[in-house]
């Protein structure tokens, strides 16, 4: 067996025990362990662009090109997570080390995640997953709203576990074997000896779509999203919302599309209504919110919608689509978090009305915000543009159109909220009589071009990428 | 004769009261035990399953030992959070969470 | 395969399982449900011993016994004011809980039912603990690594929430 393959998840494990030890020798400014953790994560980046191809214990493990573009999302998401954590940890009271390190476990189980062809190990994972971001979410010990939110999470994130495992449980019955690709062979004999399968499939896919919607915050499993987003810590709030999101994702597609996509018409349509009903309700609602970190969190929930579109194609450039977007929505929605820092650790405030005369204040950081709002939108040329075109032509493909009438309604909707906060900067004045400049950290500074990058140079050249999702989706094929 | 249904279905009623346990608890203690008593119902499941499906092979136990120790795992940080905010925050109530709030 | 003996037994800790299970969301004192829960959990052990899996038996008394209830029953005394019985222990949501509950209930018992499960008439496996132990090393030693990574992080997470600074 090639154990080579799990080099970059075991790298990036190591060093994570490697920053809790240099954590428990170092007596004062722990914060510059971010810098530490951040050389571990462009280390793991390269281990996973050179890693090798392969499948290791008999499919529990795939190392693919599935797995290393989600592996890119995960590390890239982390690498501008921990950037800028850096300002913020300054101010925390206590253990900003085994900050740096809960992060880089969780990241681990995200990659574990992508990789699984097994649904314990896959389990596993999304528990490896979860149980740091339920510490981080909680880690302003002295905020009750902090506490609260690493509380909610943590309930909600056993609830649903206990709905996927009641599905995966059913499976396993079904089948006898937990392996993906087993369960897919003994389902397809069973059909062809027998003619049908059992209600219980169907009700297996009920329960596990509501478990991942839980950890995916689609319509109707989103009441937890708000309250979580707003109490934790911002940067933990980006992480939540792209990479954990891209895991929920990654974790959905490896399951469905590698054991059940023979059986999509028993999910997809129920797929299809709960994206539509992400995407209406997540916009409505994002409009009602005046402080940006709410916003954000329902404007995360229209956006799973979208992504969900790929999903109901169920065919390979659906998936490719889903990779794109995902990849896309990443820079453009971290890189909203990383202004909204930026301006919460200069001014203190989370509220968009006083985003009013951000453009005098600090034109670069407005029109910074301006690209990822624009991005967020799909106004073109922008990566999010692309990413949507991807998406829709997909569901046009197989023939849902009325998905993508759905879709572009409320992409109108979110035009209105998204352009509201570009208004405040351009168009209202400061209430300050003598707005200070908001002052911009290198580290944040760097956060923000490599997000600003990634939404222009995706928007104009999608194809340096799009090829990559396109060889990520073939996985499914065979 | 016991058969397996006999057991999905004492493991659906566990199932179940977990979840109505999850929605109506108050405060987080209750909801966390109301969320064991559904890791509990799933193995059953399994545990069942594997009876009676793989009575040779033993995925369905050992999926059981998993989520017995990511059960404990949880409960920990569960029980660590709930005690943070009991000492930082005494005056606020811990006993008022709604899983149902939209 | 099992006779009548069994049969009573089961339906004894069926009544047991359901009964605690019953109490541990209903009653008003939040400590009287833990001691409740460790009946159901006693419950569920018995349930593994006839479905003869020994091991997992051991397993959940040690565990869930003798490790997460007794937490929880820690938890409940440090936060005192928690288990006066003054304090109302359910939310309005009583009744669409119930209602959503027991449709799900009639759904999934329904669904379950209609379906023919491929059951094997072969003799259940009898050294369970030699071989659980043979799997986790072989098989499944990628979650079984994943898993103590997941008990590292839970480990220094609750270290890091309860600790006082």
């Amino acid at each position: 067996m090639n154990y080579q393959l799990l080099l970059p998840e075991t790298f990036l494990f190591l060093w994570a025990i490697l920053i809790f030890v240099v954590d428990f020798f170092r007596k004062e400014k722990k914060y510059n362990l971010a810098y530490l953790a951040l050389l571990g994560l462009i280390i793991t980046i390269i281990l996973v662009v050179i890693s090798q191809k392969g499948d290791l214990f008999g499919g529990m493990f795939h190392g693919d090109s599935f797995a290393t573009f989600f592996n890119l999302i995960f590390l890239i998401t982390g690498f501008l997570t921990i950037l800028s954590s850096v300002e913020y940890t300054k101010k925390l009271s206590s253990y900003p080390g085994e900050y740096f390190g809960l992060i880089l476990l969780s990241m681990v189980g995200m990659m574990f995640l992508a990789s699984a062809g097994e649904l314990l190990t896959l389990y596993v994972s999304l528990e490896l997953t979860t149980i740091p971001l339920f510490v981080l979410a909680a880690y302003r010990k002295d905020d009750f709203k902090s506490s609260e939110a690493g509380l909610k999470y943590l309930i909600l994130g056993g609830m649903s576990s206990a709905l996927l495992l009641f599905g995966i449980s059913l499976i396993f019955g079904l089948t006898g074997t937990t392996f993906l690709k087993e369960i897919k062979t003994v389902l397809i004999v069973k059909y062809l000896a027998t003619g049908e399968i059992g209600p219980a499939l169907i009700l297996s896919f009920i329960f596990m779509i509501a478990g991942l919607g839980f950890k995916l915050a689609l319509v109707p499993f989103h009441m937890w999203v708000p309250d979580v987003y707003e109490g934790a810590p911002t940067p933990i709030t980006a992480f939540l919302s792209v990479a954990s999101k891209a895991a929920g994702i990654a974790a959905f597609l490896r399951i469905f599309f590698r054991a059940f996509l023979i059986f999509q018409v028993d999910w997809v349509l129920l797929i299809a209504v709960l994206a539509s009903l992400a995407m209406i309700i997540g916009n409505i609602i994002a409009l009602l919110q005046t402080n940006i970190k709410r916003m954000l969190a329902y404007s995360s929930i229209a956006q799973i919608g979208y992504i969900m579109i790929g999903v109901v194609s169920a065919s390979a450039t659906g998936v490719s689509s889903v990779a794109f977007y995902t990849f896309v929505y990443m820079f453009a929605n971290m890189g909203a978090f990383i202004t909204a820092i930026t301006f919460s650790n200069s001014t203190g405030s989370d509220e968009i009305k006083d985003y009013a005369g951000l453009s005098r204040r600090s034109p670069a950081l407005a029109a910074m915000m301006a690209v990822f709002m624009l991005s967020l939108v799909g106004i073109p040329p922008l990566a999010g543009f692309m990413g949507k075109y991807y998406l829709f032509s997909s569901a046009i493909e197989q023939g849902y159109i009325w998905l993508v009438v759905v879709a572009i309604l409320t992409s109108v909707i979110s035009l209105y909220y998204y352009l509201g906060v570009v208004r405040q900067m351009y168009f209202q004045n400061s209430i300050d009589e003598n707005p200070q400049a908001i002052t911009v950290s290198p580290a944040l500074r760097t956060a923000l071009i490599i997000s600003v990058i990634g939404v222009l140079l995706f928007g104009i050249f999608p194809h340096i990428f799009l090829n990559l999702a396109n060889q990520a989706a073939m996985v499914f094929l065979y | 004769m016991i058969g397996l249904n006999h057991f999905l279905t004492l493991s659906t009623i566990l199932f179940c009261i977990g979840i109505f346990g999850v929605l109506t608890r108050r405060n987080a203690i209750g909801i966390l035990m109301s969320i064991e008593l559904m890791f509990n119902a799933v193995n059953i499941n399994f545990v069942a399953f594997s009876r009676f499906v793989t009575p040779t092979a033993l995925v369905g136990q050992i999926f059981a030992i998993f989520i017995i120790t990511i059960a404990a795992a949880e409960a920990t940080v569960g029980l660590a959070i709930v005690l943070l905010i009991y000492r930082n925050f005494k005056g606020i109530n811990v006993d008022n969470i709604n899983i149902m709030k939209w | 395969m099992l006779t009548g003996v069994s049969e009573a037994v089961y339906y004894i800790l069926a009544a047991i399982i359901i009964g605690s299970g019953v109490m541990v969301v209903s009653m008003k004192n939040i400590f009287h449900s833990a001691l409740f829960l460790v009946l159901c959990f006693f419950g569920v052990a018995g349930i593994y011993i006839l479905l003869s899996a020994e091991f997992i038996a051991a397993v959940q008394v040690l565990i869930y016994v003798g490790a997460i209830t007794i937490l929880m029953i820690f938890a409940i005394m440090l936060t005192a004011r928690l288990y006066s019985a003054q304090i109302k222990q359910s939310n309005e949501q009583v009744v669409p809980g119930l209602i959503i509950v027991s449709a799900l209930l009639v759904i999934t018992i329904f669904a379950l039912s209609k379906t023919t499960w491929k059951l094997s008439s072969q003799a259940p496996e009898t050294q369970t603990v030699a071989e659980i132990g043979k799997l986790l090393m072989t098989t499944y030693v990628l979650p079984f690594e994943i898993v103590s990574v997941v008990l590292l992080s839970a480990l220094i997470g609750a270290i890091v929430i309860a600790r006082r600074d």
